[in-house]
């Protein structure tokens, strides 16, 4: 009797398990659904680059976003910089499309809120995505944090905080912080002024060495407006 | 009243045992002389005398190793910059901006010397110096003889008591000179100024000059009233016959004995006034001596041209 | 005194010399505008290279304000030289031409004449480096349009707003001309020396270059001496093109600059007011 009983356990533990999974798959499938519903959409931003080597003032601009990935700065004839290559501000663009297994890795207390914590793995093998993890508030249906690591451009944080768009998962402030190489060029070149003040690179070399951060406020988003591709040129 | 009247008894310049030497060069050797107003003092010296040197202690451009400077009996330093209101000077070349034209170079250093002057003073200046007309030409185009003048005209222009000019006739042709001299006797007597010029000719110094210095490698060899150096006694009258071996014997027994500074059987010299020439001539002929040739020379030129030749001068008597 | 400086400075204006400089800061700002135009862009992909790897930056990077800040840092080791074309022959050029032994029969101190000569040369001094920043601003900007500011620093990419450069442009140029004013001094106290002008003007560069080379050397053994040599402080400016604008050794090294020029100014005072005038 203890045999089956002990049979039991192990197989309604599975069960359980399974079903968990594929709960937690399915919240995946269905926050990345609610994020696609945003086509595109054109935001008054503010943004603060903290990289070490960077000292770059605030940026006022408009932020105009098209799916999947197209990003653009626009500053009124002042210069946009947006990081590069295959990682943008949005957090459709950090999470995997297409085929994924999703495990559940329970539920975390992230500043005394409960959050749904899964890891998801594409299933195609070239995607530059190879791992994220996502945590996910259940109750609003978002991703209030993403660790992406990628094939090519490092791991990838992604804070998002959300507040007026909160219905189409649209974050007020969102906080990425990625990895940066280190950047040098010959003083012989540069003729610098050496002021004897510890740069900012000096002083970071220390905890987040080589970490940078950029900080996005929007202020207001225009959403599925129907941007053309010609807003990126 | 008596102020002025001070300064005009006291010598205008007075130097006492100026020295200065460049590296082991003594360019100057315990020089001491007195210039008194009006006159026309010449200092008469060898290139490389220490002409220039000394003047330009005078005028504060080199500094003395020793010795003093009194200007109107005040003592001259650097401190004492204000006497140089006092002076005018052209020192060796009298060089100017090129880029500038004869008025303004006038118009500069005459506000240098004095801010109140004003363009009626220039006009006069100019026209005391014969380049009325020529004042708006650049520099660069003026002969030398024309930026000489047009020195002059800068030095006169803050209406200065002494005249400080150095060789102010080189360089200049024989036309250029006569009217430089002629300039010089002018701002003398109608000006009223007392006038240093250096040279190294002796005749020119002697045409113009009421007083003269001559110095010899930094040192002072004579100076005096040059009436008195240049007394017409004192001239050298040598005269050229054909040999005459009794020559001797002849003069030995006339009045002409007495002159008589030296006897070789062609070449007679005797120190006497010119004056009496003629009547040397005729009483040669008279005793049978042909005469080919009397020249006349001053003893004081016949001495200062012994200098270039570089041979050693004791202070003997002249 | 008024009426000296007037007088330097009218002898300084009236000569064709001086207009030279003028043309010369003219014709290499030009120069450098005009290569800009034609190979401005693979000039900056070549600088950005480091950060252009990592990020997207785009609109008008090629601007009036990085391009005053090009010209200004590859002119302003030309500068000197101009600057000593004036100041080095303020004293030497009147021996040379004869008339300083003129000047200095004239009832001023020569105190006063060393002080007119160097005020005149800043005057210049200002003058051209006015020039200097009209020409290549306010051409710059004609030419290339206005936009944010990038300043590559060996260590440190730094962007400025372009509502945020102008007051850094303003100051950068002052401190140019206390940087110009050292070599200003430094060029009349050789000038004392000389009896000629080539001699202070080719020794102003030759210090300037061999002591700026000094400076940028990264040998231990130089980095000793390096706080003291005035070419290392004359680079200031750039410091007002750093965020945070390092204040603090912006103004350590303007005082260091003050001293080298009342240092060189004392010391032309002192030798001049001694030095035998033969020339």
């Amino acid at each position: 009797m203890r045999k089956y009983i002990g049979l039991l356990i192990v197989i309604l533990t599975l069960n359980v398990s399974v079903s968990r999974a594929d709960d937690a798959t399915k919240l995946f499938y269905t926050l990345r659904s609610k994020i696609l519903t945003v086509k595109d959409y054109t935001a008054d931003v503010n943004m603060k680059i903290d990289v070490s080597f960077m000292r770059i003032p605030k940026l006022r601009g408009t932020l105009y976003f098209k799916s999947p990935n197209k990003m653009r700065l626009e500053r009124h004839g002042g210069l946009s910089m947006l990081p590069k290559k295959n990682i943008n501000l949005t957090i459709s663009n950090l999470i995997p499309a297409g085929a994924v297994t999703v495990i559940d890795l329970g539920n975390v207390m992230v500043k005394g809120k409960k959050l749904r914590l899964v890891k998801v793995i594409p299933e195609d093998d070239n995607n530059n995505i190879v791992l994220t993890k996502v945590w996910i508030d259940e109750a609003n249906l978002l991703a209030v944090r993403a660790e992406t690591t990628t094939r090519n451009d490092g791991t990838v944080i992604m804070d998002l905080e959300f507040g007026n768009y909160i219905t189409y998962a649209l974050p007020d402030k969102v906080t990425i912080y990625m990895d940066v190489k280190d950047y040098k060029l010959p003083k012989g070149v540069t003729m610098d002024y050496n002021n004897e003040t510890p740069t900012v690179a000096v002083k970071d070399k220390t905890a987040k060495a080589q970490k940078g951060t950029i900080e996005i406020s929007y202020l207001k988003y225009a959403i599925n407006t129907g941007l053309t591709d010609a807003a990126f040129n | 009243m008596q102020a002025q009247i001070n300064v005009l008894l006291e010598p205008i310049i007075e130097t006492r045992g100026l020295s200065k030497s460049f590296k082991n060069f003594h360019a100057v050797s315990d020089l001491s002389f007195t210039i008194n107003h009006g006159d026309i003092y010449g200092f008469l010296g060898q290139n490389g005398a220490g002409k220039s040197t000394t003047m330009r202690m005078l005028l504060g451009l080199i500094f003395p190793d020793s010795g003093s400077i009194f200007i109107n009996g005040q003592e001259f330093n650097n401190s004492q910059r204000h006497l140089l209101s006092k002076i005018g000077a052209i020192i060796e070349r009298p060089d100017m901006y090129g880029y500038l034209s004869g008025w303004d170079n006038l118009k500069m250093f005459a506000t240098l010397s004095d801010s109140s002057i004003k363009a009626d003073r220039l006009h006069e200046v100019l026209e005391i110096v014969g380049l009325k007309g020529r004042e708006k030409d650049k520099v660069k185009a003026y002969s030398q003889g024309m930026k000489q003048r047009l020195g002059i005209a800068i030095a006169l222009v803050h209406k200065p008591d002494l005249l400080i000019l150095d060789e102010p006739t080189n360089g200049l042709d024989p036309q250029g000179i006569a009217e430089m001299r002629s300039l010089i006797l002018s701002l003398s007597r109608d000006h009223g100024k007392t006038i240093l010029i250096s040279s190294h000719l002796l005749y020119e110094i002697e045409q113009i000059a009421t007083s003269m210095i001559i110095i010899h490698k930094g040192k002072k060899v004579v100076e005096g009233k040059v009436n008195e150096l240049l007394n017409p006694d004192e001239t050298y009258v040598e005269v050229d016959i054909n040999p005459d071996s009794t020559i001797g014997a002849k003069i030995a027994g006339s009045q002409w004995q007495a002159y008589l500074s030296s006897v070789q059987p062609a070449t007679l010299v005797f120190k006497m006034n010119p004056h009496h020439t003629p009547e040397l001539n005729r009483w040669l002929v008279a005793n049978g001596i042909d005469v080919i040739e009397i020249k006349s020379k001053h003893s004081l030129e016949t001495y200062f041209l012994s200098l270039t030749d570089d041979t050693v001068i004791t202070n003997r008597a002249i | 005194m008024i009426q000296l400086l007037r007088i330097e400075l009218y002898k300084i204006f009236k000569r064709p010399r001086t207009y030279i400089s003028f043309g010369i800061v003219t014709a290499i700002t030009f120069v450098i505008q005009l290569a800009m135009l034609t190979d401005g862009k693979g000039f900056v992909n070549f600088a950005l290279s480091g950060v252009n790897e990592q990020f997207d930056i785009q609109g008008n990077i090629l601007n009036g304000y990085l391009i005053t800040y090009i010209i200004l840092q590859s002119l302003l080791i030309h500068i000197p030289l101009l600057v000593a074309l004036v100041a080095g022959d303020s004293l030497a050029g009147e021996a040379n031409l004869g008339t300083l032994r003129l000047l200095l029969t004239k009832p001023i101190s020569r105190a006063k004449i060393v002080l007119m000569k160097f005020l005149s040369s800043f005057i210049y001094t200002v003058i051209l480096i006015v020039w200097l920043a009209v020409v290549a601003l306010f051409f710059s900007l004609l030419l290339f349009g206005k936009g944010d500011m990038i300043n590559l620093k060996s260590d440190a990419f730094v962007m400025i707003l372009q509502s945020d450069v102008m007051w850094r442009y303003g100051l950068a140029f002052a401190f140019a001309v206390l940087a110009m004013t050292t070599i200003a001094s430094m060029s009349l106290l050789l000038s004392a020396y000389a009896d000629n002008s080539i001699g202070p003007i080719i020794a102003t560069m030759g210090i300037v270059v061999v002591l700026t080379i000094l400076s940028n050397l990264e040998l231990p053994l130089f980095t000793v001496i390096k706080p003291y040599l005035f070419t290392t402080h004359m680079i200031g400016w750039k410091g007002f093109f750093d965020d945070p604008v390092p204040y603090a050794a912006i103004g350590r090294s303007a005082i260091v600059l003050v001293l080298y020029t009342v240092g060189f100014l004392t010391a032309t005072i002192l030798y001049f007011n001694k030095k035998d005038i033969k020339s």
